[in-house]
């Protein structure tokens, strides 16, 4: 028996309302009519207020605010169960910055691998489908037993280097051995040089001491990382590329966290420019730092919603940015 | 005790190291700390190879934040080759389903909970809606809609003194209290834009009944999820709980911690009067009652939708546009009418408030204000779970209850301040959770705890 064809609903968490908006405008719809709220004893509830019976569910809930993290990881697995519940024949979270992504590995004896437990408790609540960008490490998707979408923001980081930059003053430079995969394969896709920064990490989020491997001297430098959180390591890889010479030192950034007091950091650092996206919300960040550039995923992931619901590939995203 | 680990959530570290004073051994050490992006970081410092693990953390406070440092915490000692690890939850997150907003849309109680110097105890608080936007507009037609349910007996409003004494007079009648119908809880997150709005009848703008998931279920699969092999908890608000889970799960009880707090502290407590606040709690009182040979009371809430003689017209084709909407609910005369009943005769004697959870407090001081308005000559209130969340506790202490006695499942040290320890008593659990935990990890039955305590 084939299946009667079905609708896109798509459900905004509270986490990032603008994202949401701007995926459902690009989608042509209006955000489906179900909300997560708060009682006084700070227990989540959602309200479901339309029909999701037999439809394709998106929820879009990004990783973001300090202060209230978990609260949208249980608001997001609260509403993947109530669409569950409500007999929605696919639920599809769409997740840009995945939920503790960086807690990946076991590091040290009897540390948890919480990306892990919430990939199993995503699917413990029914999630059928995961979409996500520039997870920190690929091998996230390995922990789902559900298809795991990871879109990338480089397209739209290389469209965004053609049309600022000159090619010929430019070097890509990746702030640790790390991200050298991702910063080579912008490196190719431009045809230009590419630099490495060395760092020997002794404590998260502290850094020690950098080693510049490359020239830069005379050159736009554009530090490429998938997420900048405190910033220490941004900041500090800008003063080692003027030192060497560089002329102009340009931070690209997926996930822009700006933690703690990161964009007084970064106001006081040697950055020209510090572009990332918005699959965080950036609220009154972008107004306390002139530094600080936006480029808008909503394009990519609208497309993404649509071609998973039409039964299309995703991968023509994996190079191409969606007008 | 060998092989024996107690560790502790940062929900409640004191009920954590009275357990583990109880147990005579030392508690195993965890760091659990925020990244400066805010997510939960654990670390188990003791090794838990080969141990059988306790972890205790409680659904008070922050609880979402809480059950997810909880769920890590499992999962942590999962993956660090724990032989088995027990969940223990004095009080059990999200066990309690919450209300349906809608309702507290039309009838509800206050957005924010503020500290205030009176307190009405009959009528519903005015502020009615989830959202910030349009509540002027359902403010004023609450306030033009009470009349109307407050009409129906004897014309009485509580805010009359000399009404009220008529009412007093009027033993047998049912109080109709205004706009009655009680929230369990308060909707306090403004910041959601997303929540439907709905009319009177809790539909959205094209017709759909709006429903609140329930998390039950959820709740407890994350928990197995993550790694949990059993279950400690106490005082279940649906012992029907019990059945969401697919690994045992010890539910225990404060009734003998309860019943004993009555005989050596309530003087000539065969004479007083077991209340229940609520029908839901008649099985929990009449239990207690019975085994003391006291005599038992119930309290009565009716919730009824009362439709007008005449609904608006604008019902009639229920289509979807929101001007049809404003109109519904600035015109129409629909309420949700409760009316509060007293079940048993409390004249002149001592009332005991019986009830498992406390939280907003709008239902156990209604009941006090109700016993006391029927004669009664001191109120106690003996709950387990006393959450008293946003201004609850404030609230009791305006309140008619004379006294409060409540356990440590959540701490209580904040409200034992605001109260005053003269009438504010906390029992201590940690006793009976521990000696749940030794007999657990010896094998031993537990059910000897369900009867007598510890």
């Amino acid at each position: 028996m084939t299946k009667s064809p079905n609708n896109i609903k798509l459900i905004g968490g509270n986490s990032h309302p603008q994202l949401c908006q701007s995926v459902a405008t690009k989608l042509g719809m209006p955000l489906a009519r179900v909300g997560a709220f708060q009682y006084t004893n700070s227990e989540t509830a959602v309200a479901v207020g339309e029909s999701v019976r037999d439809e394709d569910v998106y929820i879009i809930q990004t990783c973001c605010d300090e202060s209230k993290i978990n609260q949208y990881l249980m608001e997001l697995l609260i509403t993947i169960n109530a669409c569950k519940i409500a007999s929605a024949r696919r639920v599809s979270v769409v997740i840009p910055n995945y939920f503790y992504a960086r807690q990946d590995k076991k590091d040290k004896s009897r540390a948890p691998i919480t990306a892990k437990l919430i990939a199993n408790l995503l699917q413990t609540a029914g999630c059928d489908h995961v979409i996500t960008m520039d997870l920190h490490a690929s091998q996230i998707q390995g922990f789902f037993r559900v298809p795991v979408d990871n879109l990338y923001a480089e397209p739209s980081v290389l469209r965004y280097i053609t049309e600022q930059f000159e090619r010929k003053d430019l070097i890509i430079v990746s702030p640790d051995a790390g991200g050298a995969k991702r910063v080579a394969s912008i490196a190719d896709k431009l045809d230009v040089n590419f630099a490495l920064i060395h760092k020997e990490r002794q404590k998260a989020n502290e850094i020690s001491r950098m080693v510049l491997v490359g020239d830069v001297s005379n050159k736009i430098c554009v530090l490429i990382d998938d997420m900048a959180d405190t910033c220490g390591t941004l900041c500090k890889a800008a003063e080692i590329l003027i030192e060497n010479g560089a002329s102009k030192v340009v931070a690209m950034v997926t996930h822009g966290v700006f933690s703690s007091n990161a964009i007084e950091k970064l106001n006081n650092s040697k950055l020209d420019r510090v572009i990332c996206t918005n699959s965080l919300p950036l609220k009154d960040k972008a107004a306390a730092c002139p530094k600080l550039e936006v480029i808008d995923i909503s394009p990519t992931i609208a497309e993404a919603i649509r071609r998973l619901h039409n039964g299309e590939s995703v991968s023509y995203l994996f190079n191409n940015v969606p007008e | 005790m060998r092989d024996l680990v107690v560790l502790g959530g940062s929900s409640h570290p004191h009920l954590t190291k009275s357990i583990c004073r109880n147990l005579t051994i030392e508690q195993g050490q965890v760091l659990s700390k925020k990244f400066s992006n805010g997510e939960t970081s654990i670390e188990i410092e003791d090794s838990v190879r080969e141990k059988d693990v306790f972890i205790v953390q409680s659904g008070c406070g922050d609880v979402n934040d809480n059950f997810i440092e909880l769920l890590i915490m499992i999962s942590a000692c999962k993956i660090a080759s724990a032989t088995r690890v027990t969940a223990v939850l004095p009080l059990f997150p999200y066990s309690r389903q919450p209300d349906v907003p809608h309702a507290a849309n039309i009838t509800g109680a206050p957005l924010i909970s503020t500290k205030k110097d009176s307190y009405t105890f009959e009528s519903t608080p005015s502020t009615p809606r989830p959202l910030s936007r349009g509540s002027s507009l359902n403010q004023s037609y609450f306030a033009d809609s009470l009349p109307l349910s407050g009409n129906n007996n004897n014309n009485n409003t509580s805010r009359d003194g000399l009404l009220e004494r008529a009412t007093l007079n009027n033993l047998k009648q049912p109080q109709p209290t205004k706009g009655t119908y009680t929230p369990r809880s308060i909707v306090t997150n403004s910041a959601s834009t997303n929540i439907p709005v709905v009319d009177a009848y809790g539909k959205t703008d094209n017709g759909y009944k709006q429903w609140v998931a329930q998390n039950g279920t959820l709740i407890a699969n994350l928990l197995t999820t993550a790694g949990a092999d059993r279950l400690i908890t106490m005082d279940l608000h649906d012992p029907q709980f019990q059945g969401f889970f697919n690994i045992p799960v010890d539910n225990l009880y404060s009734r003998p911690l309860l019943k004993h707090y009555i005989k050596d502290y309530i003087p000539n407590y065969q004479d007083c009067v077991i209340v229940s606040p609520d029908s839901g709690g008649a099985k929990r009182a009449t239990s207690i009652a019975d085994s003391l040979g006291c005599s038992f009371a119930l309290i009565h809430k009716e919730r009824r939708a009362k439709v007008a003689k005449n609904p608006p017209s604008t019902y009639a084709s229920s289509s979807s546009s929101s001007v049809n909407l404003l109109n519904s609910v600035s015109t129409s005369h629909t309420n949700v009418v409760a009316t509060t009943m007293l079940v048993g005769d409390v004249k002149d004697k001592v009332c005991v408030l019986i009830d498992d959870l406390v939280d907003t407090s709008y239902t156990i001081t209604r009941a006090a204000k109700l016993l006391k308005d029927q004669g009664a000559k001191y109120v106690y209130a003996l709950v387990t779970h006393g959450v008293f969340s946003g201004d609850a506790i404030n609230r009791v202490n305006k309140s008619d209850i004379d006294r409060v006695i409540t356990t440590n499942s959540v701490p209580q040290l904040d409200n034992v301040s605001v109260i005053g320890p003269e009438n504010f008593e906390v029992l201590d659990i940690s006793r009976i959770l521990a000696e749940a935990i030794r007999r657990i990890h010896n094998g031993e039955s537990v059910s000897m705890l369900f009867d007598h305590g510890w």
